[in-house]
């Protein structure tokens, strides 16, 4: 397992998602990259019942290259606090039998999905972003899997993804990325990321 | 999966395997106990009956602890307040093993033919922060404890002999002190919903077992009204 680092894709004005994918295909593909099946990473969040006090939000993720397992990550009532708990994948019958408590939230499962490349180390997903039936932007992933340590390896993710990118990979890394520039990186990183995106598409209406 | 062309939503893949009964999710259960002086007798009959016979059972040495989640509905008394019960469980002599979280529905008794006890049972192995997951989930510890013994298997059948140690105040293992003198034996076996032939053949397995020890099908809402 390597560096994940998510990226958005502004979605230009006049083009519509397909397009946009097509472009970054044929950019990916100029690289090197080789067409290996498809991925998907959605999320559906559950908030707790007013019976059972403060508000808390559970969010259930599902990684396509980590089918076995699930990624419960718990908002505590606090607000200031997110544990991840990553399990079977069982967890989401789970889930359903705890449905007195916790509710899904109508309207608000997200997904990304999309063609998944590999170019040597890297390995590049293009991901539409979904929620319900509406298109909400351009999710790319990219992981470098031979390095697991940021710090290591951020320069050579920049310029890959500079490459195919352009000018919206930043010279810096993503914050989530800084904050642990120096720790050693798992899929769970990868989740949060996603995560955090979700959570910003959710917020916005129309395509980011 | 991540060579598929098509991946399938984890939802849509669970709809799918409860729609055509895959997931092992019941537990046949029958419970009893033997004294400890005569445990190495029943040990060593299970050690002839089940598999592996040369090399002998798996030992385990597990700590639980159960958690209930419950909703406060307004003006109900505590009995009308939804419970929601959730075991933890990790292997204190592998540390290294994923911690394990089980949901036990309500067990069934069924008719007197009926041979064991019928659970749902739902087993997720996790990551070791589950004790911290549950607590921000909403869940208090109600109860914990130890549990040390053998873990035989016979086909698909698993039969666990242990003793049940008191958690003590400094929660270290030197601290343990049994609960009682004698050892609890459980036959169980874990099966998709709508395969009760399973459970004449724990029943024929425990019938073997009978001069030694009584695996009987447990009522536990009698036990409770005898405290």
């Amino acid at each position: 397992m390597g560096v994940i680092v998510l990226q958005l894709f502004a979605v230009p004005e006049g083009k519509s998602g397909p397009q946009v994918i097509d472009i970054l295909t044929k950019r990916v593909t100029s690289l090197g990259g080789v067409l290996s099946g498809s991925f998907m990473v959605d999320c559906e969040t559950y908030t707790s019942v007013a019976s059972l006090g403060a508000t808390r939000s559970v969010h259930l993720l599902h990684n396509s290259e980590t089918p076995a397992s699930v990624f419960a990550l718990l908002e505590a009532a606090s607000g200031n606090k997110t544990v991840a708990l990553v399990a079977d994948n069982l967890f989401d019958l789970l889930m359903l039998k705890l449905s007195n408590f916790y509710q899904a939230k109508k309207q608000t499962k997200i997904e990304s999905r999309g063609p998944r490349f590999e170019a040597g180390d890297f390995l590049v997903k293009l991901g539409s972003v979904t929620m319900g039936p509406t298109f909400k932007g351009i999710l790319v992933e990219v992981e470098y899997q031979a390095c697991s340590l940021p710090a290591a390896c951020w320069d050579l993710i920049r310029e890959f993804m500079q490459g195919f990118l352009g000018g919206c990979v930043p010279s810096t890394p993503p914050q989530y990325i800084q904050n642990r520039f120096g720790d050693m990186l798992g899929p769970i990183d990868g989740i949060n990321q996603y995560l955090e995106q979700f959570n910003a598409f959710r917020k916005t209406t129309g395509i980011r | 999966m991540a060579g598929n062309q098509n991946p399938i939503s984890a939802i849509d893949m669970l709809t799918s395997a409860l729609r055509s009964n895959i997931i092992p999710n019941q537990e046949y259960l029958l419970q009893g106990s033997v004294i400890d002086s005569s445990a190495e007798v029943l040990h060593n009959r299970l050690r002839g009956l089940c598999d592996a016979a040369e090399t002998g059972p798996e030992t385990f040495h597990d700590h639980e602890m159960c958690f209930s989640l419950k909703a406060s509905s307004p003006g109900g008394t505590p009995q009308q307040q939804q419970s929601f019960l959730l075991r933890v469980r990790r292997a204190l002599d592998h540390p290294e093993y994923p911690w394990q979280l089980r949901y036990l529905g309500q067990p069934e008794l069924g008719e007197k033919n009926q041979p064991t006890v019928l659970r749902s049972c739902i087993d997720i192995a996790c990551t070791p922060n589950v004790v911290e997951f549950l607590s921000e989930l909403g869940c208090r510890i109600e109860f914990e404890y130890v549990l040390k013994g053998y873990l035989f298997r016979k086909g698909r059948m698993k039969v666990t002999m242990s003793k049940i140690f008191r958690m003590g105040q400094a929660k270290s293992p030197d601290s343990l002190e049994a609960m009682t003198g004698s050892y609890l034996v459980e036959l169980s076996l874990l099966a998709p919903s709508g395969q009760d032939a399973v459970a004449d053949e724990i029943k024929v397995f425990a019938e073997q077992l009978r001069p030694l020890v009584h695996l009987e099908k447990i009522d536990y809402r009698r036990l409770q009204s005898y405290s």
